[in-house]
């Protein structure tokens, strides 16, 4: 088989030096761009499977580079970024970012994300009947939610909520898009609302509600629901 | 919102309130007032002192006038009396009420006698009410007493009256100021028969005066005006007890008098009728004179009118105000409107005088205008004169001689000219040489020289041309008709000629005041700050209005004073009061207004576009500022204001900038070390995982040069650390250089051995004088400091080689790295020293830290030496910095190990 082609964008020179082996080793084939136009050019031309995107770069803002793929493909993309930059977070994310990591961070992290990502978008092709995770499984054609095989009961809006995180299983949805879809796009900043539902959610289904192992919370960011490693 | 309005109604009036307050702090003025001397107004004032006394009150008599009756004299036992000071005054020997004895004694109570007397001239005010405005200033209370003949509003009733001119007058305001009014009362009859009896003084000098004054009709009238000027106040203190109990009206008329005035003979007349319609209407009245916009030359006579016009009329306590425009009748609806006046006061004559002011048409004019308001006009009286107290000198009086100089000399230089062509060749129209002569005469002085002119010319002509000549004879009708000429020509070019000097005279005035207000407004826009433009603004007014100038700027909930000119000008507490006045107001303060004037300074507000932005005071003389100084005064106040509303606008946006700019500069700082502290973290993680979790599937090679990596940015934040950690001893001053003796070319050398080692394949070149002498400082600093700038050479000199020169330059030795790089514009070259400044983009995307040059320069300084930058350095690029030390002595050096 094929290795996937990850296209990895960052200027600092000593993180390319790291990540390329440990990529090549983790099973991938590596192409390395440093600024936003070799990233384009890129995407464009070694058709690479997903994007690692610093945003800090030197000729153009990271976010510019997402707003222009998301014009032309739905490429995986996964932030670097450090983690005072919550707000540039964010933003990178709704405007279709996939999934981000903090810096520094250890290579099984990262990989996890990369798996994530890659599987997703195997998945987005033939949406998945039903996702199963700590002993949770969620069948989205009957409806149903059970928890270690009992049947758990949710209000719609709850139900609107577990499926979108699990539509986006292993990666973070942000509060903002959680907002508008579930409630619509007048309450995008009604925060609250999530906290409220979120924390009715976990009482439902997580084994144990206050250190939730299934709905994560990402600070200042948004909701990220947990799947299985294999 | 109706009832809102009227709960703010019936709250007690702040400025009713105010007034008392400030009451409080001062003495009390009781006036004994009487219709005519031998009342017994003396009498009754000692009577109430003794009965006070007897009471325990700290009561004594500064002056009491016994006029040698023993009934009064009596009174006097068992009060105590101040011992009088004696004057010297014109050869004689005056005994004068002692001021600084009362105050001196400060008594609760003070009694001084005969408020309207005028004090001998060099005492320190000219008038005795004056004193005893000082004595309530010092809050003494005072007991005086007062005809009501003396009154200035009535001055000219009584005259009229009467037929005795007063000169002994007091301002109205006094006895409106006072505090109590005690009417001492006397039937005529009584009095006249006390007259006869011998029992009222008068002087001598005034026994012709006696009989015409001390007839029943006149005291009738006296005792008439008294009783209603009592009735007056009575009825005023009524409203001001009204006001600050709230209690509703209607307490007021609502009238509100607007008085025309010029600097015509009918005015005075005016301002003492409006005087007394106000008084009697209990109404505010507000003195205008209105002044021609295109006139701008008035006559010092007219001014000196105009001020002594307003003097009394403030005296009669009357507003003034002066208005420019050139439609009198629109200006007077204007202000009134304005003003709310209901009832318009203006001088009507039906014949020509000051026809610029009242010309037969004004008054029609007014009243067929001014709708709804009333229109009081004030006629003058044919048959008297008006008693006037200071005739002004017609102008034009002085320079008569020079005007008949004049024409003498043009007809003399005429007829010499005349005679001498008359010997050459007989002319028959010789006479035209004496239209010269005239019109010489009209254009150097005026219409009277030209008058003069034409006369001696009629004759001289007469004289010297006409057969027969040396004779006088005018006959002929040629003769006559020459005159006729000469006179008409006079007429007219001796208008022209004079309304040409005063043109002249308009455009020189203009043209100063518009180039002093041209240099005002060039010195102003050349500052920026707010400071200098009050120094400018201050030194410019003092040095074009003559007078002392202050000014004064709101800080937090008072004012301070931000400028004076002369710096030794200073401010009493009255000045304050009234510039705090001023500021709260927003209006004119001080000396010669309604408020607070005995403060010596006239203060101004200075309004800008966006409020009050000072206050201006200017100190005044007994002379007022003439038209042209007020209307300077105020265009320069005016752009002092503008100026200074700038320079605080600038100032706040300059704050805001720099606030912003050090937000910037902080989140730039704390994302660049952020990002400098991570990156190696970064890498070091994540080689360090990949070693862990994917180590076997990687090749050999790839596993140590993921080592090496972890090697050199352990080694790469250890530097950023260790520069960190090294700022922070500077920045706290804990940086204690050793002080041993270093080989400058030993630790040169070594720094560039460690340096090509960091940085293999870049060429670093040296230059070493072979007998540096040594200096004195610490090696392992002096190290570092190289190390860091070579570090930046090699960042910034692009491929080009590092040269580093160590010399010895007179007394230093002195140790350059050079590289040639882009170099650094001048507007940098003094930031680069600063801490995390670094060339190229604040957010942490160029290769430094942005503390190696800072560094650099901490330890220099440390050591003794001097570091400074140069750029550009060779050829037009690159970055030369150079260090300084002082060289150390050789011999003392071998004694120190």
């Amino acid at each position: 088989m094929t290795n996937e082609r990850i296209l990895v964008v960052d200027d600092e020179p000593q993180i390319q030096r790291f990540l390329r082996p440990a990529l090549k080793a983790a099973g991938y084939d590596v192409v390395e761009a440093a600024t936003g136009g070799e990233a384009l050019k890129a995407v464009a031309t070694a058709a690479p499977d997903l994007v690692i995107l610093d945003l800090g770069l030197p000729d153009m803002d990271g976010k510019e580079v997402i707003a222009s793929l998301r014009g032309w493909t739905t490429i995986p993309i996964i932030i670097l970024s450090a983690r005072e930059r919550e707000s540039e977070k964010i933003a990178a994310l709704d405007l279709g970012a996939d999934d981000y990591i903090e810096k520094p961070f250890g290579i099984g992290e990262l990989t996890a994300r990369i798996r994530n990502a890659l599987r997703h978008r195997e998945r987005s092709e033939a949406a998945p009947a039903t996702l199963s995770t700590d002993g949770l499984v969620i069948d989205t054609v009957r409806r149903l939610v059970s928890r270690d095989d009992e049947a758990v009961r949710l209000t719609p809006k709850e139900y609107d909520l577990l499926t979108l995180l699990a539509r986006h299983a292993g990666r973070v949805v942000t509060h903002k898009t959680l907002l508008t879809s579930v409630w619509g796009p007048a309450h995008g900043e009604d925060l609250h609302y999530l906290r409220v539902f979120i924390g009715q959610l976990r009482q439902k289904i997580e084994r144990d509600p206050t250190h939730p192992a299934i709905v994560r919370t990402e600070p200042g960011v948004g909701y990220r629901l947990v799947v299985d490693q294999e | 919102m109706a009832d809102d309005d009227r709960d703010d109604n019936r709250r007690p009036d702040p400025d009713a309130l105010l007034a008392l307050a400030e009451k409080d702090r001062r003495g009390k003025l009781t006036v004994f007032l009487g219709a005519a001397p031998g009342v017994g107004k003396t009498y009754a004032m000692l009577t109430r002192a003794g009965r006070l006394k007897a009471e325990g009150a700290d009561i004594v008599v500064g002056l009491a006038e016994t006029h040698g009756r023993s009934e009064t004299a009596a009174l006097l036992d068992g009060l105590e009396a101040l011992p009088r000071t004696r004057v010297a005054h014109r050869g004689r020997v005056l005994e004068e009420f002692d001021l600084d004895g009362a105050l001196a004694r400060h008594p609760r109570i003070v009694v001084v006698d005969e408020l309207a007397h005028s004090n001998p001239e060099g005492s320190r005010h000219p008038k005795r009410h004056q004193d005893i405005e000082e004595l309530i200033a010092a809050g003494i209370d005072v007991w005086t007493a007062l005809n009501i003949q003396h009154l200035e509003s009535l001055a000219d009733l009584v005259a009229q009256i009467t037929g005795v001119t007063v000169r002994e007058r007091v301002p109205d305001v006094v006895l409106k100021k006072a505090d109590e009014v005690v009417l001492v009362d006397l039937p005529p009859t009584e009095l006249i028969e006390r007259l006869k009896e011998g029992k009222v003084y008068l002087p001598e000098s005034a026994s012709r005066a006696v009989d015409r004054f001390f007839r029943l009709g006149n005291l009738t009238a006296l005792r008439e005006l008294a009783l209603r000027r009592t009735a007056d106040r009575v009825d005023d203190q009524m409203v001001d007890y009204l006001k600050q109990n709230a209690i509703e009206g209607p307490w007021a008329t609502g009238e509100r008098l607007l008085v025309c005035v010029g600097p015509d003979d009918l005015s005075e007349k005016v301002v003492r009728v409006a005087s007394r319609l106000a008084s009697g209407l209990n109404a505010p009245w507000l003195v205008v004179s209105i002044e021609r916009a295109d006139r701008e030359v008035e006559t010092t006579v007219r001014l000196q009118r105009m001020e002594g016009l307003f003097r009394l009329a403030e005296q009669l306590g009357a507003e003034t105000r002066r208005v420019v425009g050139n439609d009198f009748v629109e200006e007077i609806l204007k202000l009134a409107r304005r003003e709310h006046a209901t009832q318009i006061v203006i001088g009507a004559r039906r014949h020509h005088g000051w026809t610029r002011f009242y010309s037969p048409s004004l008054p029609d004019a007014l009243s067929r205008r001014a709708a709804g308001l009333g229109v009081y006009f004030v006629t003058p009286d044919k048959k008297e004169k008006l008693p006037v107290p200071t005739r002004l000198s017609p102008p034009g009086v002085a320079s008569f001689r020079q005007s008949a100089l004049i024409a003498v000399a043009f007809t003399g230089a005429m007829a010499a000219v005349g005679k001498m062509i008359d010997m050459v060749a007989e002319l028959p129209n010789i006479s035209l040489l004496f239209l010269l002569a005239v019109l010489g005469a009209a254009v150097m002085g005026g219409y009277v020289s030209a008058f003069i002119a034409a006369v001696l010319s009629a004759l001289a002509y007469n004289f010297f041309f006409i057969d027969p000549l040396h004779t006088f004879t005018i006959t002929a009708p040629h003769e006559v008709f020459a005159l006729v000429v000469f006179l008409t020509v006079a007429i007219i070019a001796g208008g022209f000629a004079s309304r040409i000097k005063e043109q002249a005279e308009v455009a020189r005035v203009r043209a100063t005041a518009l180039q002093s207000l041209y240099d005002f407004s060039r010195k102003l826009s050349t500052t920026a700050k707010a400071d200098d433009a009050i120094w400018v603004a201050v030194s410019h007014l003092q040095a074009s209005l003559k007078r002392n100038i202050v000014l004064l700027l709101p800080d937090k909930s008072d004012l301070k004073v931000a400028a004076v000119w002369p710096p030794d000008t200073e401010l009493d507490v009255t000045d304050f009061t009234a510039a705090r006045w001023t500021r709260d107001k927003q209006e004119q303060a001080g000396f010669g207004t309604g408020t607070l004037p005995n403060s010596r300074f006239e203060f101004r507000p200075l309004m800008g576009p966006h409020g009050l932005v000072g206050v201006c005071g200017i100190q005044q003389t007994d002379v007022r500022l003439d038209i042209n100084a007020e209307r300077a005064l105020s265009a320069i106040l005016d752009q002092t204001a503008i100026a200074l509303d700038r320079a605080r606008l600038s100032e706040a946006s300059l704050e805001q900038a720099a606030r912003l700019e050090g937000e910037r500069y902080r989140e730039a700082l704390l994302s660049s070390i952020s990002h400098d502290l991570r990156t190696p973290l970064a890498t070091i993680m994540g080689a360090v995982t990949s070693l862990r979790q994917l180590g076997d599937k990687m090749t050999p090679e790839s596993r140590v040069d993921l080592l090496q990596s972890i090697e050199e940015e352990g080694s790469r934040m250890s530097r950023f650390v260790g520069n960190l950690l090294d700022m922070t001893r500077i920045e706290a001053g804990t940086l204690k250089p050793k002080s041993d003796w270093v080989d400058v070319s030993d630790v040169v050398q070594s720094a560039v051995e460690r340096a090509r080692k960091y940085f293999p394949g870049r060429l670093i070149e040296t230059g070493i004088a072979p007998d540096l002498p040594l200096v004195e400082g610490d090696s392992v600093l002096l190290g570092q400091v190289l190390f860091n700038l070579l570090d930046n050479a090699v960042k910034y000199g692009g491929d080009e080689p590092v040269n580093v020169y160590a010399r010895r330059d007179g007394a230093d030795v002195l140790i350059s790295v050079t590289d040639l790089g882009k170099g650094i514009p001048p507007a940098e070259i003094d930031r680069i020293f600063e801490k995390f400044y670094r060339r190229g983009k604040p957010d942490g995307r160029s290769p430094g830290t942005g503390l190696g040059l800072s560094i650099a320069r901490g330890f220099v300084e440390a050591m003794g030496g001097k570091i400074h930058a140069e750029s550009p350095a060779l050829k037009k690029k690159g970055t030369r910095i150079v260090i300084r030390f002082p060289a150390g002595d050789k011999t003392k050096a071998c004694k120190t190990p």
